[in-house]
């Protein structure tokens, strides 16, 4: 059938393909490719952050491309690369930050590196034990971006949105404290310690703390602050006296703060305003003192318990205090008496007066007037004398109080400091008065009396010796006598035949008898009433 | 006529591609249908070259966010994770399982990137009439087509692992873009391979055989 196949008898084919030149439908799908890859290409340069170079001392738990970078966490970037620093002294960790961050990349922002951290007031970092460790951010106040930035070794302790205000401190040295130890306004913790740093001359200590708000208002340009470490037992005239804050305070220290009463319209001091931090409270209220009056006593009497810093009362409100003793030669008189240094606040008169006035502000503040003031005081018998605080201590204290029998005195103003007058102390009066008993104890002739006394004693031995060898015997007699006449009274009286005896029992019958006709007689009167008037009837036979 | 090969072009006949029964084309610019199994003639694949070139470049593209971006995203206690497929690889490696990394590194990498190489190096020779190593090229064809599923690997175990280790909240996996381009890099080769007709590469023998009588 087909074996003789002619071949001109299939039609001829074109050699050529039919080229269609026409565009493949088929080029959309490279087209589409194209722009998806694209697409997501300039998505991710688009949205391509900072890279920033952290320098750390350490890249504790930094992992190439793993460890994030967050702030409040959220991720704001990624660690890229750790390496060492050329000189290997730092560890230089590169990250890529998103696009989002890029804003918070500026020259003051904050770095560290989050961890598990457990110190005495809290243990912070807990989530990194699962998660790994991450670094922290912070952000700067700055406006300027930066690029390469030096990461804290420790989490900064206020973050840059908390609200309040940082003080600076100046201290002699540091204490007790540390980065994070509390801050106390009446015991309550309104702050902390977020740094310190010997000063630039290396005299004093600077210690930055941040009071949070609301609290920071109260600290005005009067506030005075002081180290509210540990315990701070004193033992003045005031007795023993034990100060702590909080027991946290105890172990990690404190500062705690206050402001005087009397500077109570003072405004609220500004960020920044630097303190002096005094060792402990009582050195930070009592310095407060914008008038200091010095004055001197001289007290003819032991000093002993009288200690610097004892308090000067007047009526027992504190008003100053000691502020040197010590002994005065006087060239004059060729003596060495001791002298008292005080110092009287006039400014604490005025705390104390309730119903202050322009008036009295005036007299405090007006040197003349309140020269005038204390003399006032000095005439009418105001002195100063030396009391006993406390008689277990023997603590001494001085006491401006009123002695109407002082005799007058007058303060001599030229001299510097002046001199206020004194009285003797209450013990040394009690001192005089038992050495003026003594004295006339003293004063007795004892011994006279001694001997006298001794007289008397033989004289009475020599009576007794008498009694005994003249009137013992006369009385053994008597005695005797005495015995025989009780004896025959005995047997008169006393003995079963004594004729006394029997007349008694003879009565006694006598008695019987007639006790027993008046009963036969009232029992007859009974039956028979009308005998009384006719007599006695006869019997019927 | 020649010493050269008959072919059913020279000779105006057709054989289908399904059914191989050769006859004569209905129209020499539309052939027509094959009179046994009813399957569309062609002389030649339409648009073989071009159509395949396209899918090359396609799949040439999307190779590139397909190594760059990561494939799986995990997430251990709220830390996120994103790796890549060339990052699988390194860690395979540095953990000590080299032969593992050895297996992904071809499936994943290498045969893709061979099986585009391939591809276009077939439409380059075929396109400059080439006429050295048709044999070569046609078993380079062949491999090309049955390689070209196994490199689906990647994308198995990327939806295994996915759909498995669902943890949350200790651990958790999610898919990433790059496996979505990978699976079209590995579908476009495929197709491309498909569409590829390995007929043209005996085409141009014919050819200068014709040229040289």
């Amino acid at each position: 059938m087909t074996d003789n196949v002619d071949l001109n008898n299939i039609p001829q084919a074109t050699a050529e393909l039919k080229k269609h030149r026409r565009f493949s439908v088929v080029w959309i799908i490279p087209i589409l490719a194209a722009v998806v890859a694209l697409g997501i290409a300039v998505q991710r340069i688009l949205t391509e952050g900072p890279t920033i170079t952290i320098v750390f001392k350490t890249a504790e738990g930094v992992e190439e491309g793993k460890t994030y970078l967050k702030y409040k966490d959220v991720n704001i970037g990624q660690v890229k690369t750790v390496k060492l620093s050329g000189d290997f002294v730092k560890v230089v960790v590169t990250a890529k930050m998103d696009k989002s961050a890029t804003g918070l990349m500026v020259e003051d922002a904050k770095f560290w590196i989050e961890k598990p951290r457990v110190t005495l007031s809290g243990v912070t970092g807990i989530g990194t034990l699962l998660s790994g460790n991450y670094i922290g951010f912070d952000v700067g106040k700055s406006k300027k971006a930066g690029r390469k930035f030096i990461g804290l070794e420790v989490p900064p302790a206020i973050k840059i949105d908390q609200l309040g205000r940082r003080f600076l401190l100046q201290a002699d040295d540091l204490g007790s404290v540390g980065i994070g130890s509390p801050v106390y306004y009446r015991r309550l913790q309104v702050g902390q310690v977020i740094g310190y740093d010997l000063a630039a001359d290396g005299r004093s200590v600077d210690i930055k703390v941040f009071v949070n708000a609301p609290y920071d208002n109260y600290v005005t340009n009067a506030t005075r602050f002081w180290q509210a470490s540990g315990v701070d037992v004193s033992l003045g005239a005031n007795g023993l006296n034990v100060q702590t804050q909080s027991v946290l305070s105890l172990l990690i220290g404190g500062i705690a703060f206050e402001t005087p009463p009397s500077a109570s319209e003072a405004k609220p001091a500004a960020a920044g305003t630097v303190f002096a931090l005094y060792s402990d409270r009582t050195a930070a209220t009592a310095k407060h003192e914008a008038i200091v009056q010095p004055y001197v006593l001289y007290f003819n009497e032991s000093l002993r318990g009288l200690s610097v810093g004892a308090p000067v009362t007047f009526l027992g409100l504190p008003v100053g205090e000691v502020t040197g003793i010590g002994l005065e030669y006087n060239a004059a008189t060729d003596v060495l008496r001791p002298r008292v240094d005080v110092a009287l606040y006039p400014g604490r008169f005025r705390a104390f007066v309730k119903n202050a006035s322009a008036v009295v502000d005036e007299k405090v503040q007006n040197a003349g007037q309140r020269h005038a003031l204390v003399q006032n005081m000095v005439d009418r018998g105001v002195r100063a004398q030396l009391r006993s605080g406390s008689l277990v201590t023997g603590q001494l204290y001085i006491a401006l109080d009123r002695f109407p029998d002082a005799p007058k005195a007058k303060i001599d103003w030229t001299k510097s400091p002046p001199e206020i007058p004194v009285v003797p102390g209450s013990l040394q009066i009690l001192e005089n008065k038992i050495n003026g008993i003594l004295a006339k104890i003293d004063k007795m002739p004892l011994e006279a009396i001694g001997e006298d006394l001794k007289k008397l004693l033989v004289t009475t031995d020599q009576t007794m010796k008498r009694v005994d060898t003249e009137i013992t015997p006369e009385l053994k007699t008597t005695l005797e006598d005495l015995k025989r006449v009780l004896k025959s009274t005995d047997a008169t009286l006393v003995g079963k035949d004594a004729p006394a005896q029997q007349d008694l029992r003879d009565a006694l019958q006598e008695m019987t008898r007639a006790a027993r006709a008046i009963r036969v007689f009232t029992d007859y009167l009974e039956r028979h009433p009308e005998a009384l008037i006719r007599g006695k009837t006869k019997e019927k036979p | 006529m020649s010493t050269g090969i008959l072919t059913g072009i020279k000779l105006g006949l057709i054989s289908c591609e399904s059914c191989g029964l050769l006859s004569r084309p209905a129209d020499v610019n539309e052939p027509g249908y094959c009179p046994r199994c009813g399957e569309e003639l062609v002389f030649r694949r339409h648009n073989a070259i071009q159509r395949t070139w396209a899918l090359i470049i396609a799949a040439a593209i999307c190779y590139i966010p397909a190594n760059l971006m990561p494939v799986m995203i995990t997430t251990t206690l709220g830390s996120p994770e994103a790796d890549t497929i060339m990052g699988g690889i390194v860690f395979l490696y540095l953990s000590g399982s080299w032969p593992l990394a050895l297996i992904v590194l071809i499936a994943s990498v290498v045969i893709p990137l061979a099986k585009l190489v391939a591809l276009a190096y077939l439409l380059i020779t075929v396109q400059r009439r080439s006429i050295r190593g048709q044999h070569e090229r046609t078993r380079l064809y062949r491999l090309v087509e049955i390689i070209g599923r196994w490199s689906m690997l990647d994308v198995f175990v990327d939806t295994f692992v996915v759909a498995l280790i669902q943890l949350q909240p200790l651990m958790a996996v999610v898919p990433g873009m790059g496996v979505l381009f990978f699976a079209a890099v590995v579908v476009l080769t495929m197709i491309a391979a498909e569409s590829f007709d390995p007929r043209l590469i005996w085409d141009s023998s014919s050819e200068k055989e014709d040229e040289n009588d």
